[in-house]
């Protein structure tokens, strides 16, 4: 516990000097941009300062990266407000309430109350992430083979069925990704997978080309698919962090930074279903439940404090277990690979002092984004005035040039530019693009860990359903592909039904 | 509570295009997924074992491409149940003009993109020089059916401004990259 406070301490520290500052703030200045320019995603913004920063320091580029997503997602929300478009998928919930304040003529309020729930619920998530983070390190240190295949494909099963509303189409993606990453030569054998001879793919389809592919090139699409140019709404008001809305608003701000961090921790969710489930919870406990939609400051509170809280929820999996918990989470895991570490339960013992680190980034980012919520709002804004189809094709040269940087192939460019297309028709036929990345992150661990279980159980299944971790992982997981089917859904709904009313009566005659 | 189970016409138009998806589609994809499924199956079946290097049966490389194959295959087939029960026809109607002109600008942004992607960037032309084509090219396409639409004419002056915006962004994109940062650029 000391020992854990002093490397806290030590972090901060070590974080006290002008370039960590700069590096931090530039980090935060780039997410708030391309978080404004409606289309571009954290997970892009993340891949392409991936390849920027490939030939810094770990420290300064993941530094880099994490201001940059936290930034993105608070950017994101200036878009919501001023055009009601979330800047990115996160930023969902705030179109409503927030949109609905900008044209009661109180923009600048709805930004501050963005910034100051944002930064409050950022640090929420930072207390999390440095209490929870070695605690969950210490259990993972117990998992062996039958356990990471469970986890990997919890990860997966979990991904699919909440992300998007249709779980079958999601486990698909789900599986689609997990087959891309056996694509190239095995982790055991080096055997060629699917590869056809063509020596290219011997060594797979890389996850940051992937990645732009699925949310760069095929956001430009998307955008471009669309001819509309939305309208932005004029600010006359102060967009001053509202912090006394904050302690007016906390047992919002509280119960959304607890639903941001639980659903940060679900693999490959996302930050969107941190926000709406805080979202949906607010209106429940509301009593002005008539005004969500129409501008409730509870309501936007709720959406901006959940999906912040959601950002810290996501980087413990990803530290603690080396499963990411969302779709920019897996760039920033990818990053930290790159740059020589490797996340996972054996990282609280080859790198102690990295976690320590990524709390002190994250607080540093927290600051980043008050400062330019603080100063830079209205110069921010100016960046959504220029029109798509002249920043579109220059986003596409960065998603070229980003697919391109990481091994100098023209492989990697095509995979980018095959991967976006196809990304972009599955998403019009409403399949979701999260599944797909977390497959493509742990399909070389479910590969490895199946085939290593079997060796050690010299092919017996009944380790995977008989070591306690691997009861509930399973059980959870194949519960939740068996509530699609209607009878056993039916079944589960009438039992939960007659134990709510055993309950009920049991409270009652208690009562009288 | 899921966390798109509320309506939210922004995102649902970032997801699906703006439309729903109608069952034949739905249907078309079911079966593309079993085919892809059955075709993992046996590109497992018939991938090498590594008998020879006298391997361990349990860790044989196709174990696992087979396994997804299957899930694949009943993923796909529940689909096409599903699609097939609802109705092929349901949420099928679209207006074919507006389709039709949609397809031509996503036509349009596809050539141009494959064009720099896969034939300007990497076979010889300097970065900077591919991206001023790509760029002083692209904007003039996508702002000409804009205006067209609004009643406009494209101006030289439109062109000129795409062309000095293309070599800013080769220009600026090779200095910080290449020069600044250290990266290769195709």
């Amino acid at each position: 516990m000391l020992a854990g406070l002093a490397e806290l301490g030590h972090a901060y520290m070590g974080f006290l000097n002008l370039t960590s500052i700069v590096y931090g703030l530039g980090g935060a200045l780039i997410g708030i941009t391309v978080g404004c320019l409606p289309g571009l995603s954290a997970t892009l913004c993340i891949a392409l300062l991936t390849t920027l920063t490939i030939k810094f320091e770990a420290n300064d580029a993941i530094l880099i990266l994490i201001c940059s997503y936290v930034g993105t997602l608070y950017g994101g929300s200036r878009t919501a407000i001023l055009l009601n478009i979330p800047g990115t998928a996160a930023n969902a919930a705030s179109c409503a309430d927030g949109h609905a304040l900008a044209l009661r003529g109180e923009a600048g309020r709805a930004i501050g109350i963005a910034t100051s729930g944002a930064f409050t619920s950022t640090l929420f998530g930072v207390l999390c992430l440095a209490t929870v983070t070695p605690l969950l390190a210490e259990v993972a240190l117990k998992f062996g083979a039958y356990e990471f295949f469970w986890l990997a494909l919890f990860g997966v099963t979990m991904s699919g069925s909440i992300v998007g509303n249709d779980p079958l189409k999601g486990w698909l993606m789900g599986a689609l990704g997990l087959f891309v990453a056996q694509i190239g030569q095995d982790g055991l054998y080096a055997h060629d997978r699917f590869t056809f001879g063509w020596s290219q793919l011997a060594g797979g389809i890389a996850l940051i080309p992937a990645l732009v592919g699925a949310f760069g090139f095929a956001e430009i699409l998307t955008t471009l698919a669309d001819p509309i140019e939305r309208k932005l709404v004029e600010m006359k008001d102060s967009v001053l962090p509202r912090f006394r809305e904050v302690v007016q608003y906390w047992p919002t701000v509280l119960r959304s930074g607890v639903i941001g961090v639980l659903t940060g921790l679900m693999p490959g969710v996302g930050e969107d279903a941190g926000a709406w489930m805080s979202y949906a919870a607010a209106k429940a406990a509301s009593k002005e439940k008539d005004q969500f939609g129409k501008g409730s400051i509870d309501g936007l509170m709720a959406a901006e404090t959940g999906d912040m809280a959601s950002i810290p929820g996501h980087i413990i999996p990803c530290l603690a277990l080396g499963i990411p918990g969302s779709a920019p989470s897996a760039v920033l895991m990818a990053a930290m690979i790159i740059h020589g570490i490797q996340p996972g339960p054996m990282m609280m013992i080859e790198h102690p002092q990295f976690v320590y680190d990524v709390v002190a980034m994250t607080t540093l980012a927290m600051c980043s984004i008050l400062i330019f919520g603080l100063f830079l709002v209205r110069p921010l804004l100016l960046v959504m005035r220029v029109k798509r189809t002249i920043l579109m094709p220059i986003i596409f040269l960065l998603c070229t040039v980003g697919a391109f940087a990481g091994a100098s192939r023209l492989f990697d460019i095509y995979s980018m530019l095959t991967i976006g297309i196809g990304a972009f028709f599955l998403r019009r036929h409403g399949y979701q693009m999260a599944p797909f990345v977390l497959g493509l992150v742990l399909g070389g661990l479910l590969d490895k860990s199946l085939r290593r279980g079997l060796v050690l159980s010299d092919g017996s299944i009944l380790p995977f359903f008989t070591r306690p971790i691997c009861i509930a992982f399973a059980s959870i997981t194949i519960f939740t592909m068996l509530l699609y089917i209607p009878a056993f859904k039916n079944a589960v709904k009438s039992v939960t039904g007659a134990i709510g009313s055993v309950l009920s009566r049991c409270l009652r005659s208690k009562a009288g | 509570m899921s966390a798109s189970s509320h309506p939210t016409p922004n995102r649902t138009v970032a997801e699906n295009g703006g439309k729903p998806v109608s069952g034949r589609a739905d249907f078309q994809g079911a079966l593309a997924w079993i085919s892809l499924g059955l075709a993992i199956l046996i590109g497992s079946i018939t991938m090498d074992r590594l008998e020879a290097q006298d391997v361990n049966p349990y860790t044989i490389p196709g174990l696992m491409p087979g396994l997804l194959g299957i899930a694949m295959m009943i993923l796909g087939s529940l689909l096409a149940a599903r699609s097939w029960r609802r109705g092929l026809s349901r949420g099928a109607a679209h207006d074919p003009t507006a389709r039709r002109a949609e397809y031509r600008h996503l036509a349009l942004v596809l050539v141009l993109c494959l064009t720099f992607g896969g034939l300007l960037v990497g076979h010889g032309l300097p970065f900077w020089l591919a991206s001023e084509l790509f760029v002083s090219t692209a904007i003039p396409c996508l702002q000409g059916p804009q205006r067209r639409a609004a009643g406009q004419k494209l101006t030289w002056r439109t062109i000129a401004v795409a062309a000095v915006i293309g070599l800013a962004a080769g220009g600026i994109i090779t200095l910080v990259f290449q020069k600044i940062f250290l990266v290769h650029l195709p």
